[in-house]
């Protein structure tokens, strides 16, 4: 969680990822310049392939979310 | 067989009383049968480059999957005695093998592609590019026939064998069957470009006959035929004046020219779309829309989310997101979000993709370099839009516009089309320099007394055609207003009552015999997008 966080906070320094209450995607804080920046960076650190497919707002309007989308794509080849 | 034409009808008519007469199971075979005369018809013994790709994306899928299938199974037993290591190089190779297999199977698919329709583009570039080194370089160009709808299909297979590869859904063990999605009659010649998960299944399906659905998709059909006899090949006698002799022609009627071809465009390709989805409706087969009004797009980029829909959800699904997504481009981001910054640094290798989609979109449309050009412009001005929001929005807080009223949303509107209007240029002209030409020939001399003249009366079409194609024009305009607003048209019609809807069918049917652009002096011509 810990890789994530820091991974959220290079891309976005004036976000507090830590606690947000607002949806990520949902409330307009992230664009989809970050989420693109993000997923690059998550794929390279977790060895995961998030395809077209997952790149649904559910997926990444929390950084659990996340973490859930993750821990799912490194239990499948 | 082109779709427009009496043999077309008599084609369809045959296949379709054959389809309702075969048992329910079966009727399937009907229609694989019958996409494979059609396509006999169209390019004879090019039927087999059809069957041949087709062959290979199934083997490919097959292969991918069983690969995928058995590394699940193996991963999912040994999982738990496997360190974290192993694990992440275990699921490293078998990702590898399964890129290898689709590799090959894309290689193949797309050399095809790229034979055929490229094969000139390739030679005559290599010769040009000797040359400047003085090298000579004998000409190796040939004429090839372009097997009918290769750069639809192409897509078509990368797509399925990806989406296998993604584990989207599971690949097709039947032949036969996958054959039909690959060579489904109505939509091969011109798309609209399907998903396997969303055709598939349909053309299957046991469909019985229903009297609504021929008949809406019967008046689909009408309406196809009026769009692309009544509108579009009567525009194209003006284009092809002001284009084929542009030396002769200034300003104004240059833009014309454009204006004309985007609309010629438009009627003719959204009109092959509901011939084909008016077809394939009769079958109980719904296609995918392939326009949603692009001309009341507000900007570039929303025209291009409303123009060749399917084309453009291509590219963002198999080129863009695969290459921004990528680790190599994640890389580029964090360099050049330390070289430029976060704002235009985070933007940067989603606009390289961006570029390269653009790029692909007009190289895609055409072996010219002049199709090139004109995927970089509308890339070019998608990019420089998002770049200078921060510009945009202050000068819209300067001038006080308010930005949900009529006006500026109209004003948006004629910006897209004039900015749209000017990429026709490097689509029509004959190369890249006469367009560039043309262009400035259009800025350096307006001319704009010539449409008041009699100019307009040289250009091929006479003041009873100019009407007839003012009218047309209107009356798709009428259309797509009540499209925009949700106006579903057929079933307004179907629920006036009877004399009033007949007269609606046989006026429509009457404009196509008397006004449509066809007859022992004139060839209705191809498709546009028939060609590319």
């Amino acid at each position: 969680m810990e890789t994530l966080y820091k991974i959220l906070e290079e891309a976005r320094a004036d976000v507090d990822f830590r606690n947000q209450t607002g949806k990520l995607i949902d409330d307009g804080i992230l664009d989809s310049f970050d989420i693109i920046a993000i997923i690059g960076e998550i794929n390279e650190a977790f060895g995961i392939d998030i395809s077209v497919d997952e790149l649904l707002p559910e997926n990444f309007n929390s950084p659990e979310a996340m973490m859930a989308l993750i821990e799912k794509l490194q239990k499948e080849v | 067989m082109e779709f427009v034409s009496a043999i077309f009808l008599i084609f369809v008519s045959i296949v379709c009383v054959i389809y309702f007469a075969f048992p329910k199971k079966h009727r399937w075979v009907v229609l694989l049968i019958a996409s494979y005369l059609f396509y006999w018809f169209n390019s004879t013994y090019l039927a087999a480059v059809l069957a041949g790709m087709t062959v290979v994306t199934w083997l490919t899928g097959l292969m991918i999957e069983k690969t995928s299938d058995k590394a699940s199974e193996y991963f999912k037993e040994h999982q738990a005695q496997m360190t974290e290591s192993e694990r992440k190089s275990y699921k490293n190779s078998v990702t590898q093998k399964k890129k290898r297999i689709l590799l090959l199977g894309v290689l193949i698919d797309l050399g095809v592609l790229l034979f055929f329709k490229y094969h000139n583009f390739f030679l005559g570039n290599a010769a040009s590019l000797l040359g400047l080194f003085g090298i000579p370089m004998k000409d190796y160009r040939f004429d090839l026939l372009l097997p009918l709808g290769i750069s639809f299909y192409t897509l078509q297979a990368i797509a399925y064998m990806v989406d296998i590869y993604r584990k989207k859904y599971r690949a097709d063990r039947r032949f036969f069957r996958f054959a039909l999605f690959m060579s489904y009659f109505p939509q091969i010649v011109q798309g609209p470009i399907a998903r396997y998960h969303k055709l598939a299944e349909q053309i299957y399906q046991e469909h019985s006959f229903d009297f609504t659905r021929l008949k809406f998709g019967c008046q689909l059909i009408l309406w196809g035929f009026m769009k692309k006899l009544i509108l579009a090949d009567r525009l194209g006698i003006l284009v092809d004046t002001i284009f084929d002799n542009y030396t002769d022609y200034r300003g104004g009627i240059l833009f014309l020219g454009a204006i004309g071809f985007g609309l010629q465009t438009y009627a003719d390709f959204s009109g092959g779309m509901e011939i084909a989805r008016g077809v394939s409706q009769i079958f109980g087969i719904e296609l995918e829309i392939n326009f949603k009004q692009p001309y009341f797009a507000k900007s570039i980029e929303e025209f291009w989310r409303r123009w060749h829909i399917t084309l453009g959800t291509w590219m963002k699904d198999y080129i863009f997101y695969p290459l921004s997504l990528s680790k190599r481009f994640a890389n580029l981001s964090k360099k050049a979000r330390k070289l430029f910054g976060n704002y235009i640094g985070k933007k940067l290798p989603s606009f390289l993709a961006m570029f390269l989609v653009y790029f692909l979109v007009g190289f895609w449309h055409g072996s010219s370099w002049k199709y090139v050009v004109y995927g970089i412009w509308n890339g070019m001005i998608i990019t420089s839009g998002i770049l200078l929001a921060p510009v945009y929005q202050k000068g819209i807080a300067l001038f006080h516009v308010k930005e949900d009223s009529y006006g500026w949303k109209f004003f948006q509107m004629v910006r897209t089309f004039l900015l749209c209007s000017l990429g026709r240029f490097f689509s029509r002209a004959g190369s890249c320099m006469i367009a560039f030409s043309m262009i400035r020939n259009m800025f350096l001399y307006p001319r704009t007394w010539e449409f008041f003249d009699g100019t307009l009366l040289t250009l091929g079409l006479d003041a009873k055609d100019l009407t007839v194609l003012a009218a047309m024009i209107i009356l798709l305009l009428l259309v797509d207003i009540a499209h925009e607003r949700g106006v579903k048209i057929r079933e307004s019609i179907a629920s006036q009552g009877f004399i009033f809807r007949w007269l609606i069918y046989w006026t429509a049917f009457y404009l196509v015999v008397i006004f449509g652009m066809y007859g022992p002096a004139y060839d209705s011509s191809s498709f546009i997008y028939q060609q590319f």
